[in-house]
């Protein structure tokens, strides 16, 4: 084993949440270490990949479209702090293609909803004066619109994250299960979309959380924009330089496989592809997405029973056309009788295939597919003639035009939101000293997710060390409040939840 | 029907590449000052400024008429362009522009008062009428006072030339604590005043975003306004500034274009990004006409973004927001005689 070092604090876990973290304490004079446990690629679920060549031209993957949201507040601030924040890519407007049977209906919904001229809550009803949006529906889904509405109200009053309300046992399945085929299938898709993660999955804290933060309290917080290049490339590296710059220090390929607390300090061994090596620092930060900090946390430190939200798996597939589909929306959803769950039309978002399109007239889309598990388990050649077979449905002019086709199997990395109990869910501050966790995983009252959540929550960790050696914390940017209508619903909500609280505790 | 209507209806139909009403043009990219919120033209990069002939100036001018009402004139500094009286001549005289704005850091405007006719608008850039926070941030000490005394020669020809002079403030952290005395200072010299925080990276600086003195400051500003200060800015931009909120960019009504005509489409941060979204197609000298400059730009580029969060710049807030806003926008005129539609100091 190569010979212990000394390090101000250990972050493990190269993601949004250990580089933020990292960020944060370099710039107030110290010297994190960061360890990641990929060879290659800084970055984590935001980081860049492999670079591809399709007929001569490089194209670098990623773990999939990353949208940075208007809500993304802290994570825009940071990097515009260090003159890092790219000029994003606008979303324009998201479709959403419904299908049963032959029968094959589509909508713009993504532009009405965030320039609807109603407030929120009611922004959505916009979407019916679109002759496109009510052809989706049938009598059974205006008939079913107030116990519809009447669900996403009744959502307002409950605030997940900020009453650590963990919702047990209900699902975004049992919500929806009165609701109307098509309206049931709107929502539906756009929790798959947004949390990445099939409906059954989706615990109710999480998603009321998700429309919360998304949708359901401003019209604006629907805006949002792609990345320029892939987030390796945009965000993560030039980030990772960054700390190098202010004196951190990032190892790349370094797999943590034990944190021992030992003589007041954090012992920190990992393996490289060289072998063993470790370190030992005042602060650990643990950094990393849920399923790895479960595993460290069981393995290492004897916890009692711990919550911690499940980490799911999805596949990317990728298809690089030689001519253009017909004029649409550059992303969408897909619901009804689909493989595919989204799609991105990628030479409208990112450069690389933007320039790749001018100069061949080619085109190339990105589509998720998030489940269930018997649909993943399928074989790459299965799995990939499905998501074609599904794109020439919708888009059949492109039928013979596909030039290179391409899958990606992302590891169960990606964060299921959900909240679990207030004393089993780890927050920033753990029962453990001067360890602190960070990442989209972690307990916190804010209302933030993914990569706004990581960076939060990063920040939040690099201040509970700052805080231990008595220097000054960062502040965090707070986000937008709801709009007057939906405000003045939420608390009269939550003033009717008092008082049944009251009458039960009597009771 | 006027560009703002036509726009207006555009919006109500969904659409986002709006006709311009107002174009930026840079007589020069030199700079006298190193102003250290500026992100563009400072004199640290003079070694590659450009400066065009007054012919092929008069040219572009001209190509910009054929589409655009309203001109702004900028830089660098744009008395530093050494033709820049008969250039605006020929703009006010032989273009018959409706509006023509100038925006200037001030310091040479003593040599230039015989622009003053030509103008419907003089905007000078000053960020503090206090010396020491104005050296912290863009005039040294002994420019200071000639730029204020020019200011205080300016203001009262405003009668006389038929023009309106605005002070245009960024507001840094530096600059933060002494606002309220510049506002004081254009009270009582019957002087507007625009403002803007200092940008970085295309947002709001750091210390401004967490600074509750820049909320109060901001919030002040909301409240002296409504009580008839001299301020110019709609109550949808005070609040943007207020709260950060996203809105709605309507890029394609505020073009710039280059002192050697090269158009920036769709705005600055996506032509300075040099990506696939935004650059400099085309070169108004090499067209005839303005919408042939423009079909090629969305030949290139595409057609305009409608919901970019990548800037909080004055330029294009202003005039996006009151382009979908006909009340303030009418509210603005009546109380200030000024158009924000067409106010976007560049």
């Amino acid at each position: 084993m190569a010979q212990d070092k000394n390090h101000d604090t250990i972050i493990i876990g190269g993601g949004v949440a250990g580089l933020s973290a990292a960020l944060h304490l370099a710039e107030r004079g110290l010297h994190p270490l960061v360890l990641e446990a990929d060879p290659e690629y800084l970055g984590g679920r935001l980081a860049g990949g492999e670079i591809i060549e399709v007929n001569g031209y490089e194209f670098r993957l990623e773990h999939g479209v990353h949208g940075i949201w208007s809500q993304y507040r802290n994570f825009q601030a940071m990097l515009a702090r260090h003159n890092l924040r790219p000029v994003f890519v606008p979303a324009e407007e998201e479709t959403w293609i419904y299908r049963k049977g032959n029968v094959l209906k589509s909508a713009k919904i993504g532009s009405t909803i965030r320039r609807s001229f109603l407030p929120p809550p009611f922004h959505y009803l916009a979407l019916f004066l679109r002759p496109s949006f009510l052809w989706m529906l049938d009598i059974r889904d205006l008939l079913s619109l107030p116990l519809t509405w009447a669900g996403l109200v009744m959502g307002i009053g409950i605030d997940p994250f900020a009453e650590s309300q963990p919702m047990e046992g209900l699902t975004l399945g049992d919500m929806t299960k009165k609701w109307s085929p098509a309206l049931r299938a709107l929502f539906l898709g756009l929790a798959r979309n947004g949390l990445a993660s099939h409906p059954a999955e989706v615990p109710m804290s999480g998603f009321l959380a998700f429309l919360r933060f998304y949708t359901l309290l401003r019209r604006d917080a629907w805006v949002f924009s792609y990345l320029p290049e892939d987030g390796g490339t945009s965000i993560c590296e030039p980030l990772g330089d960054r700390i190098r710059n202010l004196n951190g220090s990032i190892f790349l390929g370094a797999s943590v496989t034990q944190v021992i607390r030992e003589r007041g300090e954090w012992l920190v061994v990992w393996e490289t592809a060289q072998g063993q090596e470790s370190a030992r620092a005042q602060h650990l930060i643990l950094a990393t997405d849920s399923k790895n900090a479960e595993n460290l946390i069981e393995e290492n430190l004897n916890p009692d029973e711990l919550f911690f939200p499940r980490s799911l798996a999805n596949a990317v597939i990728r298809l690089w056309f030689d001519a253009h589909p017909k004029a649409g929306a550059e992303a969408g959803i897909f619901t009804g009788e689909f493989t595919l769950h989204n799609y991105f039309w990628l030479d409208k978002l990112s450069n690389p295939f933007r320039r790749w399109a001018r100069e061949t007239g080619g085109s190339a889309i990105e589509a998720h597919i998030y489940g269930p598990d018997e649909v993943l388990a399928q074989p790459d050649a299965i799995l990939l003639a499905q998501a074609i077979q599904d794109m020439q449905r919708v888009w059949p002019e492109l039928r013979g035009h596909r030039i290179f086709a391409h899958i990606q199997r992302n590891p169960a990395t990606h964060t299921l939101p959900a909240v679990g109990a207030k004393d089993k869910h780890l927050g920033t501050v753990t029962p453990w000293k001067n360890l602190f966790c960070a990442g989209d995983w972690v307990q916190h009252p804010a209302p933030a997710f993914f990569i706004e959540r990581a960076c939060l929550t990063g920040i939040e960790a690099a201040n509970a060390v700052l805080q231990s050696l008595n220097i000054e914390p960062w502040p965090l940017l707070a986000y937008l409040p709801p709009e007057p209508l939906a405000a003045w619903i939420e608390n009269l909500m939550q003033l009717g939840r008092g008082k049944i609280r009251r009458k039960r505790n009597r009771g | 029907m006027s560009t703002y209507l036509r726009n207006f209806l555009r919006l109500k139909q969904g659409q986002s590449t709006l006709d311009p009403r107002l174009a930026i043009y840079y007589a020069t990219t030199r700079c006298n000052l190193n102003c250290t919120y500026c992100e563009d033209f400072g004199a640290r990069r003079n070694g590659e400024a450009v400066t065009t002939t007054l012919d092929d100036a008069k040219k572009i001018l001209s190509i910009i008429r054929d589409g655009v009402k309203n001109l702004w004139i900028t830089g660098g500094d744009p008395l530093l362009a050494p033709h820049l009286f008969d250039l605006m001549l020929f703009a006010r005289q032989d273009l018959r522009f409706r509006e023509i704005s100038l925006i200037t850091n001030g310091t040479l405007l003593s040599q230039h008062l015989n622009l003053l006719p030509l103008l419907d608008r003089l905007v000078i850039s000053l960020d503090s009428v206090e010396p020491s926070a104005l050296a912290a941030v863009s005039l040294p000490n002994e420019q200071s006072q000639s730029v204020i005394a020019a200011i205080e020669v300016a203001a009262p020809l405003q009668k006389e030339h038929d023009f309106k002079l605005i002070l245009n403030a960024v507001i840094t952290p530096e600059t933060l604590s002494s606002m309220d005395a510049l506002i004081e200072f254009c009270t009582t010299s019957h002087i507007l005043l625009s403002i803007s925080p200092q940008a970085v990276n295309n947002w709001p600086h750091f210390d401004l975003l967490i600074s509750e003195e820049y909320r109060a400051f901001i919030k002040r500003v909301i409240n002296l306004k409504k009580h008839g200060a001299p301020i110019l800015g709609s109550n949808a931009y005070l609040k943007t500034l207020l709260n950060q909120e996203p809105y709605a960019c309507y890029p394609t009504i505020i073009p710039r274009i280059m002192p050697d005509g090269c158009l920036i489409y769709p705005c600055l941060p996506m032509e300075k990004e040099g990506g696939e979204i935004g650059g400099r197609p085309v070169n108004l000298l090499g067209v005839s006409s303005w919408n042939e400059a423009w079909q090629r730009a969305i030949d290139r580029y595409g057609e305009a973004p409608s919901s970019c969060t990548s800037c909080f710049q004055q330029c294009y807030a202003e005039p996006s927001l009151i382009q979908s806003r006909p009340i303030s926008w009418a509210w603005e005129r009546l109380h200030t005689g000024i158009d924000l539609g067409t106010y976007g100091p560049g």
